[in-house]
């Protein structure tokens, strides 16, 4: 086993995967280090549930490489799924079998499950396992596959849209347990919609569109890297704002004005500012959203983004 | 201000009936299932019309003078197990009656299990998969999915009335009689679409439906068996036996319809009744709490397949033992008969020993059976992968070989204990009809020599799988119903040689007729074994996923 193997649980390489015409993935690198929730973000179709399927040995990849707990998806996948538990965005049940005969049913595939660590889980998540499949709302059956995963004893967790359909009470428990894994040293890849979510939980985040990761990296470095809105009211109306290649939408009525600005360059910025005097200062650090929605929208944010990478 | 208020309750009168619990929008959901219909509904009727023009057109060439017809009545008039089997033996009067004496209990159970399906599936199933809930948040009434349901059942029933009479017409048999046939199944059809109505209501899941629905067809044929054997009183509490005891083209009476209408009427008010009394998606009866921790046979591969199919497999296995019972029971008759009627005995083969044809015929039918079950149950495995069922699953330690080994076994086995079941049914049937128990174990031992024919159908649904999913159930089922055609047909039709040779069955030696021999029994094993093979290294190659 390479020594990198330790450090990196999962290690993404130039992954193409291509469906007839569609090209799913176009060239991917992921990297996730040991004992950290890594967020995997990305719009609909961007290619995060393939890149979890090649993981798990379900796809296969047409190149690339990747290296999951240091083997091959697809050639030692029995080997490794002893070692991960997975929980799919989408949990499906058999109609006829009960929640907890599904969760012990997966646990037992697994190679086992701690049945303390079940109970416990079954009383947090207020889920009731003697209920058949057909039986539980979509919220519940997320519930049986996160039991069903969390009371293992894997050292990886792949979960991929995991608390679609939870309600916030339960997407609280979610977190509270995630931490606990976190804490435990266990590594999570956790793909998701809900960006609060990640921003609780993730030190670190790749974004992907398109089947590419277009971003990756800590939360507080992308951070850096993105705008921040400025908001000033001023004693003289600013000039020359726009023509600061970092500062984009430039909106002035009368002295007020407001912008964004690259956040790496908001001396330069507030030193304008100042030759005209300032009345009142409010600046908005970038949310997470606008992080997202930079790589979410097409062309225009995709070529801002461009423009912000010149000018690094 | 005092008029409005005088005048309000009778604009309230006049406005029409909230939509709550109104049939609104019947009338366009009916034309939307109709069309959902257009594939299925053609081939339940095209099976029925199928199933009673070769029986007339069969048995008017067997039974073409009045004394032909009076020696089955003597032969058959005093056979206890034909008469459990097919009815009343005053049907065989007429050459109509003895059509209807052969076939009619076999269109009533296919018309009893279309009108089970109408009526389910566009009720029940759509409530279960949450699509009628988008369905009724539109401008539709509580009551119109049932009300278009029940109409789409009468339009189905009436139109196999009007096709039994066309078909009666056609090949030959009297008007009037052909007639009363059509209308006396419009009702018993009617009758199980209104039953299903019901028992839809009160369960929340369809199979549990369709469950007691099918055992209400059971007892009606056995309550018939047992009053046509006896003095006749119990077959008045079935509704085969009302549709029976119209007695067409002798007597050709009315009256008995009037029970599968009042039937009919009853259930169906029942089931509005029962509608009221519940909420959307939801039973009358609450649904029985499953287990908390799954049982200790269920945590592999194998358990799982068991687990889900285990009653699926008792029902087909009560079906051919049922099945080898009633074939093995005509044993006796056939030989007096054909004794009789040398016609018959053309139709058989015409084999030195017509027993021996008759009885491998009947192991071919069956065979057939357990072939659908089997491709049934392999193609249990495609819907866990297209449902996302699979993939946790493959997410675990099991490996893609043994989870497609361990649900092969329900297949495989499966067949096994069909094939079992229907030599044993056999079996017991010959040993009753001869008294001579040495039959049991000679007919069980000989039904397990077609094994390895159905396993192969077993073996082209998995290697379909490993290769070509998309395809599998096409070309599984594209066999099945080829070595169907060739069982039945390939003797009347004069086919070449090679294209019975397609069929599996046709290559197993048709026991008790043939002699054994290992050879086509090792080599059907052998391409059996090879297929299964080839999907397994198919399914190790190809992505998984929905």
């Amino acid at each position: 086993m390479p020594a990198a193997a330790h450090d990196t649980p999962i290690s993404v390489t130039g992954l193409v995967k291509t469906f007839g015409r569609t090209r799913a993935l176009d060239g991917l690198d992921l990297t996730v280090r040991a004992g950290e929730v890594h967020g995997f973000l990305g719009p609909n179709g961007a290619g995060k549930s393939t890149t979890i399927r090649v993981l798990l040995g379900l796809l296969r990849a047409d190149s690339g490489t990747a290296v999951l707990l240091g083997g091959d998806p697809w050639r030692d996948a029995t080997e490794l799924h002893r070692r991960l538990a997975y929980v799919p965005g989408d949990v499906t049940l058999w109609p006829n079998l009960s929640g907890g005969e599904v969760i012990d049913l997966l646990g037992r595939m697994r190679g086992g499950l701690n049945q303390k660590r079940r109970t416990e889980l079954l009383e947090r998540f207020e889920l009731d396992p003697k209920k058949k499949g057909r039986a539980y709302s979509k919220g519940n059956r997320q519930k049986v596959g996160l039991i069903a995963a969390l009371a293992s004893d894997a050292e990886l967790l792949i979960l991929d849209e995991p608390t679609s359909g939870l309600d916030p009470l339960m997407e609280e428990v979610f977190q509270e347990c995630i931490r606990e894994e976190r804490r435990n040293g266990r590594t999570v890849l956790l793909s998701s919609h809900i960006l609060s979510e990640v921003e609780a939980l993730c030190e670190r985040v790749t974004i992907i569109r398109n089947g590419v990761a277009v971003e990756s990296g800590s939360l507080d470095e992308m951070r850096h890297l993105t705008l921040t809105s400025i908001d000033a009211e001023l004693a003289a109306p600013p000039r020359g704002l726009s023509d600061l290649p970092f500062v984009h939408d430039v909106e002035v009525d009368g002295n007020r004005v407001r912008f964004d600005v690259v956040t790496d360059r908001l001396d330069e910025v507030l030193r304008r500012l100042t030759e005209s005097g300032v009345r009142s200062l409010a600046s908005h650090p970038p949310t997470l959203e606008q992080l997202f929605l930079r790589h979410y929208q097409d062309e225009l944010p995709a070529q801002d983004a461009e423009k912000v990478d010149a000018e690094r | 201000m005092t008029t409005s208020t005088r005048e309000h309750p009778s604009t309230e009168r006049a406005r029409p009936r909230p939509a709550g619990g109104g049939t609104t929008g019947a009338g366009a959901l009916l034309r939307f299932l109709l069309r959902r219909e257009r594939r299925a509904l053609p081939c339940w009727l095209y099976g029925i019309v199928f199933l009673f023009g070769y029986q007339s057109l069969g048995s008017q060439k067997l039974y073409d003078t009045p004394q032909d017809l009076a020696d089955l009545r003597r032969t058959m008039g005093d056979n206890t197990a034909v008469i459990a089997m097919s009815g009343p033996p005053r049907l065989l009067e007429t050459i109509g009656g003895e059509v209807l004496f052969e076939i009619l209990t076999y269109v009533a159970i296919v018309v009893a299990l279309m009108n089970m399906f109408l009526v389910g599936r566009n009720t029940r199933t759509e409530e279960e998969t949450g699509r009628a809930e988008l369905i009724r948040s539109a401008r539709v009434g509580r009551r119109a999915p049932v009300v278009a349901a029940l109409y789409l059942a009468l339009t189905a029933n009436v139109i196999t009335g009007v096709l039994l009479f066309v078909t009666g017409v056609a090949t030959g048999l009297p008007a009037g009689g052909s007639l009363l046939v059509g209308a006396a199944m419009t009702a018993y059809g009617l009758l199980f679409a209104a039953l299903t109505a019901a028992v839809v209501q009160v369960f929340e899941g369809v199979r549990a439906a369709y469950g007691v629905v099918t055992a209400v067809l059971g007892a009606a044929y056995v309550l018939r068996a047992i009053g046509d054997v006896g003095n006749g009183a119990l077959s008045w509490a079935s509704p085969i036996g009302w549709a029976q005891r119209t007695f067409p083209y002798s007597e050709n009476r009315w009256w008995p319809l009037l029970f599968p209408l009042l039937a009919a009427a009853v259930l169906t008010v029942a089931a509005f009744a029962l509608l009221e009394r519940r909420d959307f998606a939801a039973g009358l009866l609450p649904p029985r709490p499953g287990r908390a921790a799954a049982s200790p046979s269920l945590g592999t591969p194998t358990g799982l397949a068991w687990r889900l199919q285990r009653w699926t497999l008792v029902a087909w296995a009560a079906g051919v033992l049922l099945m080898g019972l009633a074939f093995g029971s005509m044993v006796d008759s056939t030989e007096e008969f054909v004794a009789d009627n040398p016609k018959v005995a053309d139709v058989l083969g015409g084999g030195a020993n017509l027993i021996d044809s008759f009885l491998a015929l009947a192991f071919v039918i069956n065979a057939l059976l357990a072939a659908a079950f089997g491709v049934v149950s392999t193609l249990r495995l495609r819907a866990e992968e297209t449902s996302g069922r699979a993939e946790p699953i493959l997410a675990t330690g099991v490996s893609r070989s043994s989870w497609l080994s361990g649900h092969l076994t329900v297949p495989l086995g499966g067949t096994a204990v069909m094939m079992v079941a229907t030599g044993f049914g056999t079996g017991i049937g010959y040993a009753l009809a001869v008294s001579d128990a040495g039959q049991i174990p000679r007919m069980t031992v000989m039904a397990l020599a077609y094994l390895p024919a159905v396993w192969l159908f077993v073996g082209l649904a998995a290697l379909c799988l490993g290769w070509a999913p998309r395809l599998a159930a096409v070309v599984a089922w594209a066999l099945v119903g080829y070595s169907t055609f060739i069982a039945m047909f390939a003797d009347a039709i004069d086919l070449p040689d090679w294209t019975g040779k397609i069929s599996p069955l046709e290559d197993a030696p048709q026991l008790p007729s043939d002699d054994f021999s290992a050879v086509p029994v090792l080599a059907l094993t052998a391409v059996a074994a090879a297929l299964l093979a080839g999907g397994y290294l198919g399914l190790r190659r190809r992505d998984v996923g929905p």
